[in-house]
């Protein structure tokens, strides 16, 4: 299992489209992915369950991510999060 | 004795231009709380497939509805279908009929329940807004999982009224023949709104009681360029409207077959802007014939719950409204305060005479340069295209105080070596008496004038034109308005200034007209107002604008005003 801290840069925080692209690469791969947030855990790869957080910008979120490809699937949403989810408008 | 339906008039929030006359078909989706209904263990089984059902069904509809969309209302759908496969959806309906025998709707009810609840005690106002999608996505899943998932025919021509609607039932019905639609809730940013833009039918939103006045298959009409619905119209009222439709539809085609120039038939030339504030608009804008952006408002980048947008957001919208559009563009600083900020400025008395503006702006000095910052950084890829309009001003020392923090901030741009544009052009608003009857001082200090006519108008007649009784009083015709833009507009030539008019009036023919006579070539409104406008412009010589003119500021009501402008054109 590896865990990891991030920093939502989006100004509009984790709303619906970036957690849509968040989802939908985390579905990729195999391992388990959960988000905390204020001792809430979600399942990452739920679209509800990462909007509900309403994670605003400057939101320090633990991602946690476990199973076999869990080294790539890390590598892989880390750097969507850092290009603020592909999002340019928001 | 036969019962006489008196007409009733509804005011709401025109969202998508254009008129309609039809019959209401009333969707009053009061929500059934749906209860907690057991079911026997051997209908496990039925109540799983059902959903398995429900759900191909919803994405079958989903996919049948895309096919013709564009790119906004497809993202849209697109989140949809991500909600409707959620994993923890599925997951939570399974188990609630699987392990606690709970049935089919109520076990959805309440999943989706338990993501609402979590999302309305987020108070983030963007989330919140999603609730709405959520309620909608909901009700249609319960509805497709039980025996009559399908909706009811509805008659071809109808005009739809509703609380508010989900995008995929608003497309459905569409599909079925609505010529119109009327929501209760809803602003014009709501999802319902943007999609009825992108199809192209009159959209009334924020109309409050339609759908407890109106009842399926009363008379109804739309008239979504003034954003009013007459419900039960009179014989007269009716042959008004058609009247006005057919006239719109004329000036609809001949805006998009003959681009009528923008000049007088003695030569004088004007320029018909448009009034901006969401990209969406961009389309319409183009169509209308615009020559540029003669107001663009910033507020809706503070709405989304979020104070203080930063630098680069910015920087992404002022660049997406100058790539989807041509000619200038007057880029106004947030305009809020009083009505529109309640949480930060508190409760004042007299918000309208409260901390707005340029007032609140030069208190939050963060958020100003902010925006100037990105306006500036923008305005070095568009050179000559942006103007910055300051608004509320109301003394001279505030516009000293804002060119001061622009030459702070070109300043710091120079230092990180970003590009601006050094020759841009700064103005103010003319909205406070006070700015009209000092015009020629403060034309010494900037660039151009623009006439805000709603708020000088409520600040000279000292009527709250959200109060409805007095809301008579509120006449932007009323001479004395015309007095002190007469005043701004000499001290603008005198002093060899720019000035351009870009509230309601300038979409009045009254006031356009009156304007033109009184020498202003540069009118911005809604750009529904645009075709209308630059059809009586261009028909009649600048000679008989000047006469009109002359005879307003000679006038004492606002009656006698309307009087004389119909005597010359009659109209």
């Amino acid at each position: 299992m590896i865990k990891k801290t991030v920093t939502i840069k989006n100004s509009s925080g984790l709303h619906a489209r970036p957690s849509a692209a968040l989802v939908k690469l985390a579905g990729g791969f195999k391992s388990d992915f959960y988000i905390h947030l204020y001792g809430y855990r979600v399942n990452g790869k739920s679209i509800l369950g990462v909007m509900t957080l309403a994670a605003e910008q400057g939101a320090e979120l633990l991602f946690e991510v476990s199973g076999e490809d869990e080294e790539v699937a890390m590598t892989s949403i880390l750097d969507l999060v850092e290009n603020k989810f592909g999002m340019s408008d928001e | 004795m036969q019962k006489v339906v008196d007409e009733q008039i509804i005011d709401g929030q025109a969202s998508s231009a254009g008129i309609a006359i039809g019959s209401v078909w009333v969707v009053d989706s009061a929500k059934q709380a749906v209860s907690a209904k057991k079911i026997r263990p051997i209908q496990v089984r039925t109540h799983l497939k059902r959903f398995v059902k429900a759900k191909e069904l919803f994405l079958e509809e989903i996919e049948a509805l895309s096919v013709n969309l564009d790119s906004a209302t497809k993202e849209i759908f697109e989140a949809q279908k991500h909600i409707v496969a959620d994993v923890d959806i599925e997951t939570k309906v399974n188990h609630l009929i699987e392990k606690e025998h709970f049935s089919i709707d109520y076990a959805v009810y309440d999943t989706f329940e338990q993501f609402i609840e979590k999302l309305k005690e987020s108070g983030s106002e963007l989330f919140q807004q999603r609730i709405i999608d959520l309620e909608n996505l909901r009700d249609r899943l319960i509805e497709l999982s039980s025996d009559n998932g399908k909706q009811s025919k509805i008659p071809k021509g109808s005009i739809l009224v509703v609380k508010e609607i989900s995008p995929t039932d608003l497309v459905a019905y569409y599909e079925q023949g609505i010529v119109a639609l009327v929501m209760d809730k809803g602003g014009i940013t709501s999802h319902a709104a943007i999609i009825a833009q992108s199809l192209n039918i009159p959209c009334i939103v924020s109309a409050k009681t339609a759908v407890s006045i109106s009842k399926t298959a009363e008379k109804i009409i739309v008239d979504a360029n003034e954003g009013t619905v007459v419900i039960n119209p009179t014989s007269a009222t009716q042959s008004i409207y058609k009247a006005k439709l057919k006239e719109f539809n004329r000036l609809q085609k001949q805006s998009l077959k003959v681009k009528e120039r923008s000049v007088t038939t003695d030569g004088f030339s004007f320029h018909l802007r448009a009034n901006v504030e969401f990209t969406q608009e961009l389309d319409l804008v183009k169509k209308s014939g615009a020559e540029g952006i003669g107001l663009l408002r910033t507020e809706a980048l503070l709405y989304s719950g979020f104070e203080k947008r930063g630098f680069e957001e910015q920087v992404n919208f002022y660049q997406q409204i100058l790539e989807q559009s041509t000619g200038s563009c007057t880029i106004r600083l947030f305009d809020v305060g009083g009505d529109k900020l309640k949480m930060k400025s508190g409760d004042e008395d007299n918000p309208f005479l409260g901390w707005r503006g340029v007032r609140m702006l030069l208190d939050e000095r963060e958020m100003l340069e902010t925006q100037l910052m990105a306006i500036l950084a923008v305005s070095g890829k568009q050179l000559g295209r942006i103007q910055i309009l300051v608004p509320m001003v109301s003394d001279i020392y505030e516009i000293r105080e804002v060119k001061a923090i622009i030459a702070l901030v070109q300043n710091r741009l120079d230092q990180q070596g970003i590009s601006y544009d050094h020759y841009i052009r700064l103005g103010i608003m003319v909205e406070v008496p006070s700015v009209a009857l000092l015009a020629s001082h403060f034309a010494k200090e900037i660039d151009f004038f623009s006439i805000g006519t709603n708020d000088l108008t409520q600040y000279t007649l000292a009527v709250d034109r959200g109060n409805e009784r007095i809301s008579s009083l509120y006449q932007h015709n009323h001479p004395a308005v015309w007095q002190l833009i007469y005043q701004t507009v000499y001290a603008a030539k005198k002093n060899n200034i720019h000035i351009a008019v870009c509230g309601e009036l300038a979409g009045d023919p009254v006031g356009a007209a009156t304007l033109i006579g009184m020498g202003v070539t540069d009118l911005s409104m809604s750009p529904h107002s645009i075709p209308k406008i630059k059809h009586l412009l261009s028909i009649n010589s600048q000679q008989i604008f000047k006469e009109l003119a002359q005879k307003v500021l000679n006038s004492s009501t606002a009656t006698e005003v309307s009087s004389i402008f119909k005597a010359l054109f009659s109209i």
